[in-house]
């Protein structure tokens, strides 16, 4: 051992200042552990990118109890609504409450910017002891036979040593495919999410979606807005702008050869969204690949001295009525954290140690939510739900409120009809009703 | 603007160029693929391909997705990681 | 030797947004930089430094400016400064140099003192000048390279038009960096964990001897003296004496002659000597050694 700096010794390598990383960095440096948390960002939340909704304020209000007092959130979410569209009609169904849990702290959720959210975040595990290390790049885990003994950074004497690694370096994790946990990923996987934050006047966005004070809304969409490409697509309301994006899944998009940029002007354009975003100024475009898949792309999880939490575990749930992340990242990384504390109490780094990370994962209802919901996402890009049935919805509106003079139809007639125009078969209905139910119902 | 260009939206986030790009494409390898479904795909729209069948890539205002990687049908064409720390793309408000 | 470095921490340019209605600027998206011409002097005194020389770091701002110290702690400078005054929120070029310069003296003087030539964007460059007058040293502007010679600095400047002049200046000096003459090094991980360790010293005015009424300059107001450019020309009147085509001819020809050429004829060597005579002549070369 020699005494220079670089091989300083740390009880817990934290890689990626996102949700999991700051949370699995917070927890272990409060069990008074010696933690280094690392970041390639100019600053956490430089390069991280999401909707974003974060659905998850009773997890973090365990960590800091209030913290939305003290956070730089922007409204909290009590207003979401799932619209279907055709290219010129769209259905929606519109949820909003005023129970407690929507309207009162600890709220259900809040729109957040991430930069500004992650930044804050990853400050409370620097102030809780955790050493937060910024511009730096993590290329390597550094290896002791089977066992994980560290990282190797991209800078002169980089080598950092510590007893556990907690790779949360997000979707792309190359630690994980180094370290042999995850495989290559493929391309109907992931989806590539476009973004833009748009400026628009505080109480022109209290207007038009109806809100209150503080009060959010979260639009969801599926169907045209992403023409034939399988995909989705958001509006959030910040405090003084939207943020709104398309989701497209990347092998939809290689095999219809969109744009990915050409389907946000699209989806802004449709006329369900372009009065919402009227008069709006574009602040900033971003975009980020999502892990989609869940459950069926998970890598896994633990090795001797190396956990992987967050995106670059596949912590991201898309079911359709579902897109959550950051509070499943937090979770990851807390229970991340939990092994990591056991282990360094016992002083064996093992995978057998390390192994408590799933049972904390369990507790946590990690693993068990994705577990359900293993069979929506390949239902969720499945053709029919993508395309055939948000048509289905919109002409069956368009037909069941149209007043022409003509004989009105009752709905199955109507129904039926619309499902022959579009050119669907009653039997692949029965199998898709199998298959929603099995997704979703037990 | 609600409606923009493709360059307009390329103007909001900030680049730290390094000098030495992050993302190494061989041109030379692209020209045998069919699909190059990387020109499609990228966000920041930094592949070009060019009427001899090269395909140029700048990597001065990459996002640093990874969704060119992972489309990528010629194995070894594209050589992938992240720029180094400090430098590439930082979001302010995403 | 020891060797001063000011730094400063600008928004950049890139990320300040102005609102085209209000002119407000939007701080809360404002990113900060180091100031690239200072990164550049930065890198040049690094380069000076040999064994037991030392490099010291100031900067004039508040708390968050700490942020450039660190960066030069992380690539190897020895001691780092800030200098503020809590309350104060900007500071005028004026009162910037006079707090470098008084906290220079206070510190013990340098040999020499290495600036940004001038701020990113509208920077008006005067901070070195200032400096160097409150110090009453010579100052040298511009400056694209320079290296330590017998005790003096020898250094190249960049001229207008892509001219450049070199030349020797005594110590003490204070020097003026252009920007981007040369990156700054990309910090080593032991150097960048001690930066974001270190404990940063800090000077305020009492400290400095200075009270706030020192720092309440009247607004200045900067000349700049250039040569005149470009330069007035005569008209041209044609000879009203001449045939129409031939004044036509020296109005095209905008009063311009046509250069004379001159063949010379002759063996080989008188040729040659004729035209080295020529280039003698007309200062192309320099006269027989």
């Amino acid at each position: 051992m020699t005494a220079t700096n670089g091989s300083e010794h740390f009880d817990v390598i934290v890689v990626g200042a996102g949700p999991a990383g700051s949370a699995a960095a917070l927890l272990a440096a409060r069990a008074g552990l010696k933690v280094i948390l690392i970041e390639r960002g100019e600053y956490p939340g430089a390069k991280n990118v999401s909707g974003a909704v974060f659905y998850g304020s009773t997890i973090l209000n365990q960590l800091i109890p209030e913290w939305w007092e003290q956070a730089p959130v922007e409204r909290h979410v009590c207003r979401r609504e799932l619209v279907l569209m055709s290219p010129t009609t769209s259905v929606s169904l519109d949820f909003r409450s005023a129970a407690e849990g929507y309207v009162r702290p600890p709220y259900n959720g809040f729109t957040v910017l991430r930069p500004k959210f992650d930044r804050w975040f990853a400050d409370q595990a620097e102030a809780a002891g955790a050493f937060l290390l910024t511009s730096t790049v993590v290329d390597d885990l550094l290896w002791d036979g089977p066992q994980v003994v560290g990282v190797k950074t991209r800078r002169d004497d980089g080598d950092i040593r510590g007893d556990v690694v907690i790779a949360c370096d997000g979707v792309n994790s190359w630690l994980a495919r180094k370290a042999g946990l995850q495989r290559e990923l493929r391309t109907h996987e992931l989806s590539l999410g476009v973004k833009e934050v748009i400026g628009l006047d505080e109480s022109l966005i209290r207007q038009r979606f109806q809100l209150a004070g503080d009060e959010g809304m979260a639009l969801e969409y599926v169907g045209a807005v992403t023409e034939a490409v399988h995909g989705g697509a958001f509006l959030y309301t910040n405090r003084n702008s939207l943020s709104l994006g398309v989701l497209a899944q990347l092998s939809s998009l290689v095999e219809h050869k969109k744009r990915p940029y050409d389907l946000l002007e699209t989806f802004k354009a449709h006329p369900a969204v372009a009065p919402l975003v009227r008069g709006g100024t574009l602040r900033e475009y971003s975009a980020h690949l999502i892990p989609e898949s869940g459950w069926n792309m998970m890598p896994a999880l633990f090795a001797d001295g190396l956990m992987v939490a967050g995106d670059a575990a596949a912590f991201c749930l898309a079911t359709g009525i579902y897109i959550e992340g950051i509070n499943y990242a937090m979770q990851s990384g807390l229970a991340a954290a939990e092994a990591a504390i056991l282990a360094c109490r016992r002083k064996e780094f093992s995978r057998y140690t390390l192994s408590h990370y799933m049972e904390a994962l369990r507790q946590r209802n990690v693993l068990t939510d994705f577990q359900a919901y293993r069979h929506a996402p390949g239902f969720v890009n499945g053709e029919r739900l993508q395309n055939l049935y948000p048509q289905l919805a919109a002409l069956g509106g368009e037909a069941l409120f149209r007043v022409d003079g003509n004989r009105k139809q009752k709905l199955l007639p109507l129904y039926w009809r619309t499902l022959r125009q579009v050119g669907a078969k009653p039997r692949h209905v029965l199998q898709d009703l199998y298959q929603v139910a099995r997704a979703y119902l037990w | 603007m609600v409606m923009t260009t493709h360059d307009e939206k390329m103007r909001t986030p900030r680049f730290r160029v390094d000098d030495t790009p992050h993302i190494v494409v061989d041109g030379e390898k692209c020209r045998t693929c069919a699909v190059r479904s990387c020109v499609t795909v990228c966000p920041a729209n930094l592949f070009v391909l060019l009427d001899d069948g090269h395909v140029l890539f700048n990597y001065e205002q990459c996002f640093e997705c990874g969704a060119c990687y992972f489309v990528c049908a010629v194995e070894g064409a594209i050589r992938w990681t992240y720029p180094k720390g400090g430098f590439g793309v930082t979001f302010r408000e995403s | 030797m020891r060797i001063a470095v000011c730094l400063s921490r600008l928004p950049d340019p890139e990320t300040v947004e102005v609102d085209p209605f209000t002119g407000a600027i939007d701080l809360s998206r404002t990113l900060y930089v180091l100031n690239p011409a200072d990164a550049a002097a930065l890198e040049l005194a690094l380069r000076l430094r040999s064994d037991g020389d030392s490099v010291t770091a100031l900067t004039v701002g508040p708390l968050e400016a700490e942020q450039v110290l660190r960066d030069a702690l992380a690539v190897g400078v020895d001691h780092v400064l800030r200098i503020w005054e809590e309350g104060r929120t900007t500071t005028r070029p004026a009162v910037t140099s006079l707090l470098l310069a008084t906290a220079l003296r206070t510190e013990g003087l340098p040999d020499l003192v290495v600036c940004g030539s001038r701020s990113l964007s509208g920077g008006s460059g005067k901070v070195p000048a200032f400096i160097a007058e409150y110090l009453d040293w010579p100052v040298v502007t511009d400056i694209l390279h320079f290296s330590l010679s017998n005790g003096r600095v020898r250094f190249r400047r960049r001229l207008p038009r892509g001219a450049r002049s070199e030349g020797e200046v005594t110590l003490p000096a204070v020097l003026a960096v252009e920007a981007g003459t040369a990156p700054l090094r990309y910090a080593g991980l032991p150097g960048l964990m001690q930066a974001k360790r270190a404990t940063i010293a800090h000077r305020q005015l009492p400290e400095l001897g200075l009270s706030p009424m020192d720092l309440n300059f009247p607004s200045s107001t900067a000349h700049a003296a250039m040569p005149p450019y470009p330069r007035p020309r005569e008209m041209f009147i044609p000879d009203s004496s001449l045939p129409p085509e031939e004044r036509v001819a020296q109005i095209m020809s905008a009063g311009v002659a046509q250069k004379a050429g001159r063949i010379v004829d002759g063996s080989p060597e008188e040729m040659a000597d004729a035209i080295l005579a020529f280039l003698q002549e007309h200062g192309f070369v320099a006269g027989p050694a």
